[in-house]
């Protein structure tokens, strides 16, 4: 097969509300290959479920998209338009994050895993029953013949999730999204959704954009991981490539500022300080330097473009961490006390153990 | 009920709070009950932060409200100060005794925003204790008091004061609800989840704010969270809960660096980016958490743990003292 199962060119998502237009997702490229898992990380307000909503023609009326997106040629804005509804629910489906409110709560488990099958591959309703309880067998949930008669309030939170993959994957996808599958679920649980959506993925040689705000579930999962930050891509790369060599800012500061299951106690957190933009305005220069630790002068006025850094790492950013450029613009702003936007560089002093500080003798 | 034991609790004069075999039950219609927190017992030297850490129904946030008597447990004891002749029970008193004892402990929240009245000014929702206690928000020594606080919590006052919450993120109206906790310069201050509905680019600014406050108010926390990550950065000793009932207690470095009961090994295996101590195939255990209504016999955890056998179902594993500072309540620990 020629070219990418899914290929999304400056893709861009606006919405107009009585403060102004609303750039949620503004200028998103990348490709996924057939059987691929790409991982778009970023915080609430990046961009990345809009992205995920646009794809599945999910957004409401009155957004304003632009851009192309293509599923194995087909483009899939052209389809939206033409009311093509055997597309999305077949081909590409999708995995919400709270599985209550993604089932009919009063609607029995097997009709509603039993319901595609009818409407999009026209089975009989016995036939799609007995499907549906195969279905419910391979997403791991024990006495599947029991489950079908069951209503979903009837099962713990990881069983219901297991219902909704169910049904994403009832008409065989090729492209499956999981937009934060498991971010309502306990740790324990957690685990086991994503291992089985890793393995279903193999197993059928699916596709799959797996969403999150937590580096830490891409990793070892996603074959490509996409950063977003305020609508923009900040940085895309191979998974491994981008934890070893990791040329963003913004990359760098997310991993540095959450606490590690492997430090000690008290481990001061490097803050990232202020929060996410707003996304009303059109910013000039780079969404992340009001609180970036590397903001030259340029950041301000001139909005980075994508540049490569290597075999399919791209990074948008004038003073990438860990080059020549960034050390010496981080080494600047050190100097200097005070970054190009003004931040106070002095709040990015070295992890020191709090408690060598507070308590003189305190237990070691 | 047979107990969880209380051996580590501790001796020294310095414990500010001690809960002595909390008990908290609710009614389930049809003469059911369900056994949120089943005889917890655990105490807090002044200065520390405890970390309660477990899933969702593990009873870790009902126990934080049945410390503020709010709703007051079933049974048990919890005594502020034990042993100074400020010893307060808080389990015995109740009207204007406890109404008293209130302003020493004090509360935050995991969603900041519907913890502060949408309708009240910034500087009214932050001096509302101190307008109980010491005057209205008018008053030129309360004035000061918000002021400060606020600064402490990185809030500029001359700009923030009048606004109403909706005027601030998530981050900002955490900090207001830390400042609304400190104002009173409680002893001790429970965080339930303060950081779960942040981003995690402001999880870590809270994070750095709650040990500043610590060291600034002279504050003894205790902090409930669900991630297992956050509770280690800040917490000193560690308790990890499942279903009413605790499964080990101890210093922190060693509850992470040498797991000994079986779940507190599963859920740090389960950590998105696993702790080193524990081998990831110990995550393999079944999703379903029994019902609080009818919890297992004997060992709660037995029903999902890998090393459950006849004895677990017979006896209650009662918490043991495996290394100094370091209990667990398992009949065959690592």
């Amino acid at each position: 097969m020629a070219g990418p199962l899914l290929r999304v060119q400056d893709l861009r998502v606006g919405f107009r509300t009585e403060q102004g237009k609303v750039r949620a997702v503004d200028g998103v490229s990348f490709d996924l290959e057939e059987g691929q898992t790409i991982g778009i990380v970023g915080e609430s307000g990046s961009g990345k479920s809009v992205t995920a909503k646009a794809l599945m023609n999910l957004l409401p009326s009155y957004a304003q998209i632009q851009g192309a997106a293509h599923f194995d040629g087909r483009d899939v804005f052209a389809m939206a338009a033409n009311r093509e509804k055997h597309f999305w629910g077949v081909e590409m489906t999708m995995v919400f994050q709270d599985p209550m409110t993604s089932l009919n709560p009063v609607k029995k488990v097997g009709e509603q895993i039993a319901e595609s099958l009818r409407v999009h591959l026209k089975k009989g309703r016995r036939e799609a029953l007995v499907e549906a309880g195969d279905l419910l067998e391979q997403v791991g949930i024990p006495e599947p013949g029991k489950r079908l008669s069951q209503y979903p309030h009837e099962l713990s939170g990881g069983m219901r999730q297991r219902v909704v993959i169910a049904m994403a994957l009832a008409c065989s996808p090729r492209l499956l999204i999981a937009d934060e599958p498991t971010t309502a679920l306990d740790v324990t649980v957690q685990k086991h959704i994503l291992d089985l959506l890793d393995d279903l993925r193999r197993a059928r040689g699916m596709a799959m954009i797996l969403i999150t705000h937590d580096l830490g579930v891409v990793r070892g999962r996603a074959d490509e991981v996409m950063v977003m930050y305020a609508g923009h891509t900040m940085e895309e790369a191979p998974t491994d490539t981008l934890f070893a060599e990791m040329r963003h800012p913004y990359t760098e500061a997310l991993l540095e500022t959450i606490p590690r299951i492997d430090t000690p106690s008290h481990t001061r957190l490097v803050p990232i300080p202020g929060r996410p933009p707003e996304v009303i305005d059109v910013l000039e220069g780079c969404p992340f330097a009001p609180r970036c630790r590397y903001s030259v002068t340029e950041c301000l006025t001139d909005r980075p473009g994508l540049t490569s850094h290597g075999a399919g790492h791209l990074c948008a950013c004038h003073a990438p961490a860990g080059t020549q450029v960034g050390k010496e613009a981080r080494a600047g702003n050190e100097a200097a006390g005070t970054t190009a936007a003004g931040l106070d560089m002095e709040q990015f002093a070295r992890r020191v153990p709090i408690a060598d500080l507070n308590r003189p003798g305190g237990e070691g | 009920m047979a107990g969880s034991g209380t051996a580590h609790l501790r001796t020294a004069d310095d414990v500010v709070l001690r809960v002595e075999n909390l008990v908290m039950e609710f009614p389930a219609g049809r003469h059911q009950v369900v056994h949120a927190v089943s005889d917890v017992s655990f105490d807090i030297r002044r200065g520390e932060t405890l970390g309660i850490v477990g899933e969702s129904g593990c009873g870790k946030s009902t126990t934080a409200r049945a410390i503020v008597q709010l709703p007051a447990p079933t049974s048990g004891r919890v005594l502020l100060d034990p042993g100074t002749d400020r010893e307060a029970e808080l389990t015995a008193l109740e009207g204007e005794g406890l109404r008293q004892v209130r302003p020493r402990l004090q509360m935050i929240f995991q969603d900041p925003i519907s913890s502060l009245n949408p309708r009240r000014r910034v500087r009214d929702i932050v001096a509302e204790g101190l307008a109980i206690w010491e005057g209205e928000s008018g008053d030129e020594q309360v004035r000061a008091k918000v002021d400060e606080v606020l600064e402490a919590v990185g809030i500029d006052p001359t700009v923030a004061a009048n606004r109403r919450p909706h005027e601030f993120s998530g981050g900002q109206c955490q900090r207001i609800s830390i400042a609304r906790a400190a104002v009173l310069k409680p002893e001790i201050l429970i965080c339930d989840e303060p950081v779960s509905a942040l981003d995690v680019s402001v999880q870590a600014q809270i994070l750095n704010l709650l040990e500043e406050m610590k060291s600034r108010y002279g504050l003894t926390l205790v902090f409930i969270s669900h991630d297992l990550s956050v509770v280690r950065n800040v917490s000193d000793r560690v308790t990890v809960m499942y279903l009413g009932k605790v499964c080990e207690v101890g210093n922190a470095d060693a509850i992470y660096s040498s797991p000994a009961h079986p779940y507190t090994r599963v859920l740090l295996a389960s950590a998105p980016e696993p702790a080193s101590t524990v081998d990831e195939s110990e995550s393999a255990i079944g999703d379903e958490i029994p019902s609080p209504i009818h919890p297992p016999s004997g060992c709660r955890f037995r029903t999902r743990c890998p090393r459950a056998t006849d004895r677990c179902a017979t006896e209650e594993p009662v918490l043991q003292e495996l290394a100094e500072d370091h209990f667990v309540a398992c009949h065959f620990p690592s």
